[in-house]
């Protein structure tokens, strides 16, 4: 019953797009004058924006390590962001996302670079629409990059899933939970390296290669859409590369 | 060697490939440089380095700063100096070795709430900065106009060998400090001079990363000051303005009078050119302006009258002739009329002065 509401027979899903489409993506960077780097970005029908403060002085004092910075993320959801209300204290879902954007953010920061600071990242979710976490990494990154911190490389994340016997990506809300396998997988395009891979459902070990390679796809696709709004931010139009002869 | 390159890049990007040099904002990964913040890439014949366009300020030694006491210890104040590690300004530093902190009250130096100026001495992974106020024109600040930029912007603000600053200090007749840090405090006697120098300096911020800013930043400055012209022409009496020109003016043909006859003709004619130009500019001002406020006194008209003959006349001879004549006539009692104006007065003299002070500058821009 699931499949033949989730797929038709044309191979469209729910919301209209095949299998290997992504939802609609915006992102718009330096939206929040106080923080030293922010992002916002709509995922679908997904709002979030992101906030990041620093390098800056910890608080308390004893959380400081001596060698690297301190990252700290908050994912929160906020009341309104939901069909009903959400109570805004931070609920176990939440506290777990938190770590998982911060896990998945850290391997690409320098934090050596900054010893004795933290980073905070504030992931504030004005309306969901499942993929939320993969969404506040994509806008976290280039909130960070914004706000100036030393990175390896930028996080792009996407998720893929399974729809009965199909592989598909960019899992939506109702795909998440009508569907059969959801994983959201963060990625750094540059490197090559996966930063986040989790798993809700179950995959053949086939499926789960295929599923693997589709988010990583995925990922470059989004990968191109952040670079794009970082450019813009601070190149203006110019979104090719300028290369000039000194 | 590759050609020399200068691109955009973002966190991640390839840069260039081979064994260069990395210098700043650079990592290798593989057989590549990548960039680790969003910047311009430069490739040259030392290394690569990226500069950066984002960034809070990190330190590093010998840099000038500009700080905040934020507390003070026994022995030392806590500086903030816009950046994620508070500073430190030892007592000793400014009282000398012999310091003690049961003779010695640090808070006839420094209070909290202070500006200074200070350059960092020391400042690693394990430690916090360390400053010294312990050179020249290093110290409290005592005045001036407070700004803070994004640090990254500092080079572009300060520009090649100190053309940007230079540019705007005279253009505006002001000071500009500039901390490495991103704080930047502006001192000057004219408050125009001040606001304006605060656009240029936050229109540097806005528009760091784009060509052409130093003529970008020039006509700013330019296009500014024939309108503050008019606002203060506006403001005083054309008139007055006139009859100090025409003051100077006809000072100068009374005395060259007094001395010898033959010696007023040729430094009327002098006279009258250079009052010619200004009587360009004040002729239209006092055209534009429909009632001078001060109109009773007849000889500054005359005056007006005469010069502004001279100027449409100049290039016929005789007619010149006719005019030193009219100047030559002007007696010493015209000249006491127009003091007497010019004192009544006094403010509007003063903006004549400051707009001819301006006038200079603008003079000296164009040779510059």
């Amino acid at each position: 019953m699931n499949e033949l509401t989730l797929i038709d027979e044309h191979g469209k899903r729910s919301d209209g797009r095949g299998i290997d489409d992504l939802r609609p993506i915006k992102i718009t960077v330096g939206v929040i004058k106080n923080a030293d780097g922010s992002a916002f970005i709509e995922f679908g029908k997904n709002k979030i924006i992101v906030a990041v403060y620093g390098p800056r002085e910890v608080h308390p004092k004893h959380m400081a390590l001596p060698d690297r910075c301190v990252l700290r993320c908050r994912y929160h959801m906020s009341p309104f962001s939901t069909d009903t209300r959400k109570n805004p204290a931070p609920s176990r879902r939440e506290v777990e996302i938190s770590k998982v954007i911060r896990e998945s953010l850290e391997p690409s920061l320098i934090l050596s670079d900054y010893p004795r600071a933290v980073i905070d990242v504030f992931v504030e979710v004005l309306q969901a629409d499942g993929g939320s976490r993969c969404a506040g990494i994509i806008a976290a990154s280039v909130a960070l990059a914004d706000a100036g911190i030393n990175m390896r490389d930028l996080v792009s994340a996407c998720a893929a899933g399974r729809l009965g016997d199909n592989i598909v990506l960019d899992i939506n809300d109702l795909e998440d939970k009508e569907g059969d396998a959801d994983m959201p997988v963060a990625y750094l395009p540059n490197i090559e390296q996966i930063t986040l891979l989790q798993l809700d459902g179950k995959l053949s070990t086939s499926q789960f290669n295929e599923c693997l390679n589709k988010a990583i796809q995925g990922c470059k696709l989004v990968y191109e859409i952040q670079k794009e709004a970082l450019m813009k931010k601070y190149f203006g139009n110019e979104l090719e590369l300028k290369e000039e002869v000194v | 060697m590759q050609e020399i390159k200068r691109r955009y890049v973002i966190p991640g990007d390839k840069i260039i490939e081979g064994n260069y040099k990395p210098l700043m904002n650079v990592m290798k990964s593989g057989d590549y440089l990548i960039s680790t913040r969003i910047g311009i890439a430069e490739a040259g014949k030392d290394g690569v380095k990226v500069i950066p366009l984002s960034g809070v300020y990190i330190p590093r030694v010998n840099d000038l700063v500009i700080g905040k006491v934020i507390d003070r210890s026994s022995l030392s104040w806590d500086i903030d100096i816009n950046s994620c590690f508070f500073a430190h300004l030892p007592a000793q530093d400014v009282f000398g070795r012999d310091f003690s902190p049961a003779r010695d009250d640090m808070g006839r130096q420094l209070n909290i709430g202070d500006l200074i100026i200070a350059r960092i001495v020391s400042f690693d992974r394990t430690r916090d900065p360390m400053l010294t106020v312990q050179d020249k024109d290093l110290g409290k600040i005592p005045y001036g106009e407070f700004i803070k930029i994004s640090p990254t912007r500092v080079p572009r603000l300060i520009g090649k060998r100190g053309s940007m600053i230079q540019t705007i200090e005279q253009a505006t007749q002001t000071r500009v400090i500039i901390g490495q840090n991103g704080i930047v405090v502006v001192t000057g006697r004219d408050i125009e001079g001040l606001s304006l120098a605060v656009k240029a300096i936050k229109m540097v911020e806005e528009e760091s990363h784009t060509t052409n800013l130093t003529q970008r930043v020039k006509s700013l400055l330019n296009v500014h000051d024939p309108s503050e012209l008019e606002q203060s022409e506006n403001a005083l009496s054309s008139t007055a303005e006139v009859s100090n020109d025409a003051l100077s003016s006809t000072a100068e043909v009374s005395n060259d009078a007094l001395s010898s006859t033959a010696e007023v003709s040729n430094d009327a004619l002098s006279s009258t050119a250079e009052v010619s130009n200004d009587a360009v500019s004040s002729s239209s001002s006092s055209s534009s302006s429909p009632t001078p406020p001060v109109t009773s006194n007849s000889s500054s008209q005359i005056n007006l009258d005469t010069q502004e003959q001279s100027y449409s006349t100049a290039e016929s001879q005789p007619q010149q002739q006719q005019q030193q004549q009219n100047f030559a006539s002007v007696d010493s009692s015209n000249i006491k009329d127009d003091v007497e104006q010019s004192e009544n007065d006094d403010a509007s003299s003063n903006l004549a002065d400051a707009y001819q002070k301006e006038k200079k500058q603008e003079a000296n821009n164009e040779v510059v």
